[in-house]
């Protein structure tokens, strides 16, 4: 394609920006170097999506529209850049996985800066991208690391030997962790989004109230919320007096028991020296804390990145892009988007 | 002026370059639900096909609906990055105004004095305005002043064939756009509807919207800026979530601690 820069155009990749719009986050951020970010925009649909106790995929694609200017603008001024792309070296955009309406707002956005500013592009897998948000704050982990990627819409163990260098571990079967957040805090009259409700709550509740499920299917690494979501309906419906606030607290304790119990063993198995978390459940103080236990007794090193860089963000994108462009990985003009984008090793 | 014109409301897909000669260089492809894949490399093949880069354009302008909303995202998505890294405020135009000015263009000024513009809304539905260029004074373009009747959402065919009806009992309808060639067993044998050209100008063409949007520009229609530009959805956004199971609201909280 005509469009791909030339070789040497812009001989090193210093400043990458970054695009993220897989789900109902509307994110652009301008990363140094691959671990200094520069400056970080996230605009959050949450209040937009709350009503309906989910993301709307229409909204959110209608969103990413509205907000996607304003939001590169900010990510730019307080770059020290403009809209010429002064100082931009290269552009990071996710394409996939994710709502595939929300994503091709996104891409359509950086390949048009990209034609614009004559820089080169580069699609990253929102999976790497979450990866490598750890390495933002902590540029040396050592290898190999297990990832726990907890998120709305992913419950993924991932063996990481080396920065492209992944296996699949496990998954969910059904539910993602953060999804079953969504669904028992709604049914619990919580709101939405659901982590962060529970999150607040469970504090004030006994978490030994209750005896829900701990379901591990198989004799591997997968997991499965759909029938400890479903315990939670029966037993509150079987006890009408329950105190919400020992629901929640009993809901998120088997929970995070269960991706404790998984990931540690992961880690175990495979000789990881430490065990990260990734993801916007990576936010729970429940499970941050009971992963830094588990990593402490275990003798192996707990990478807890901050609760702004778990959630979606478009710093991890480009942090993720500079390693790819930096290592040559260029996309044309006609990259699209993969709502079921696989990761797969680059090695 | 250079105007880079982008088109993506409908199956078609595509860019096209007027140069300061009043040329117009265009490529477009009939892309299904490939927009995304499409239009990035055919604003490139416009603009080097016209003899430019696109740091050359001074001019923006995009088709912004009502029509496919994936691929409306798309284009406009990309025009307004094009507008913010450019420095540039975008036209956008409305597909049934460059369906309206396309069978202008393949008509002529007496077939085309009557035209019914219909967009395919997909679901069983669609988009459509009606113009007439008879009265006197009125240019070649579809203007405001044109549109005798712009339906603001979506209408069934039978709502559409109705409608047809009663424009035709005026005077002879050119009726066109893909909505059009999709319904056209339920239109074509209606009285006083022309849809001899339904197929030729199916489709909104990035050519047909560069040229309306230059005399538009010439005339002293303002651009917007790329933060203000949205498209022209005219349907509300499909709320349904996709639960596997919708889990039940329990009926008696109790948040007390
Ligand atoms: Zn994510």
């Amino acid at each position: 394609m005509c469009a791909a820069p030339a070789p040497g155009h812009r001989a090193a990749i210093h400043r990458v920006l970054g695009i993220e719009t897989s789900c109902d986050e509307t994110a652009a951020a301008v990363v140094d170097g691959g671990t200094t970010i520069v400056s970080s925009v996230v605009s959050s649909q949450i209040d937009l999506h709350a009503r309906y106790g989910g993301v709307v995929p229409e909204l959110a694609g209608r969103a990413h529209v509205e907000l996607l200017t304003p939001v590169l603008a900010d990510a730019l001024e307080q770059a020290g850049s403009d809209h010429t792309g002064r100082g931009i070296d290269g552009i990071a955009v996710t394409h996939g996985p994710g709502l595939i309406g929300s994503l091709l707002v996104g891409v359509a956005e950086a390949k048009a800066l990209s034609m614009a500013w004559g820089v080169p592009l580069v699609g990253v897998n929102h999976l790497e991208s979450h990866l490598f948000a750890s390495l933002l704050e902590q540029p040396d982990l050592g290898w190999p690391l297990v990832v726990l990627l907890v998120s709305g819409g992913h419950t993924l163990l991932i063996e990481v030997t080396a920065p492209g260098e992944y296996r699949l571990m496990g998954g969910t079967i059904d539910d993602a962790a953060g999804e079953a957040f969504d669904k028992v805090a709604r049914f619990l009259g919580l709101g939405y989004p659901g982590g962060p409700a529970i999150d607040a709550l469970a504090p004030q509740g006994d978490p030994t109230a209750f005896s829900f499920p701990r379901s591990m299917p198989g004799d591997g690494y997968d997991f499965s919320f759909s029938g400890l979501k479903t315990s939670v309906v029966n037993r509150v419906r079987k006890e009408p007096g329950a105190q919400t606030a020992d629901v929640a607290a009993s809901f998120q304790e088997a929970v995070v028991d269960v991706l404790v119990t998984r990931a540690r063993r992961a880690a175990a198995d495979v000789g990881a020296r430490a065990l990260c978390l990734a993801g916007g459940v990576a936010a729970n103080s429940l499970l941050r804390t009971r992963v830094s236990q588990a990593c402490a007794d275990d003798g192996i090193g707990a990478f807890l990145p901050s609760r702004a860089l778990c959630t979606d963000n478009a710093a991890m994108v480009a942090a993720a892009g500079h390693w790819r462009l930096t290592r040559g990985d260029r996309s044309h003009l006609d990259l699209g988007a993969d709502a079921n984008l696989r990761l797969v090793s680059t090695v | 002026m250079r105007l880079l014109a982008v088109e993506t409301a409908t199956a078609l897909v595509g860019a096209a370059v007027m140069g300061d000669d009043g040329a117009v260089a265009e490529r477009s492809h009939l892309g299904g639900r490939a927009h995304a894949e499409l239009l990035a490399p055919a604003i490139e093949e416009a603009c080097a096909s016209a003899g430019c880069a696109l740091g050359d354009i001074d001019a923006l302008a995009a088709d912004v609906g009502p029509g496919l909303f994936t691929g409306l995202r798309v284009g406009v998505a990309t025009a307004k990055a094009l507008g913010q890294a450019l420095g540039l405020d975008v036209l956008g135009v409305s597909s049934l105004d460059v369906l309206a000015a396309g069978a202008r263009e393949e008509a002529g000024a007496a077939r085309s004095a009557r035209v019914l513009a219909v967009v395919d809304a997909r679901r069983g539905e669609v988009f459509a305005a009606a113009y007439d260029f008879s009265t006197p004074g009125s240019g070649d373009d579809p203007d405001p002043a044109d549109v005798c009747d712009d339906r603001a959402e979506a209408l069934t065919p039978e709502e559409l064939a109705a409608w047809s009806d009663d424009l035709a009992a005026a005077g002879p309808v050119l009726v066109v756009g893909d909505g059009a060639v999709r319904y056209r067993e339920l239109l074509a044998p209606r009285p006083g509807l022309d849809l001899g050209l339904a197929d030729r100008v199916a489709a909104p063409s990035p050519a047909v919207l560069a040229r309306l949007a230059a005399r538009r520009l010439a005339a002293g229609v303002a651009p917007a800026a790329p933060a203000d530009v949205v498209p022209d959805y005219r349907r509300h956004a499909d709320a349904a979530i996709n639960w596997e199971e919708r889990v039940p609201v329990r009926t008696a909280p109790s948040t007390a601690p």
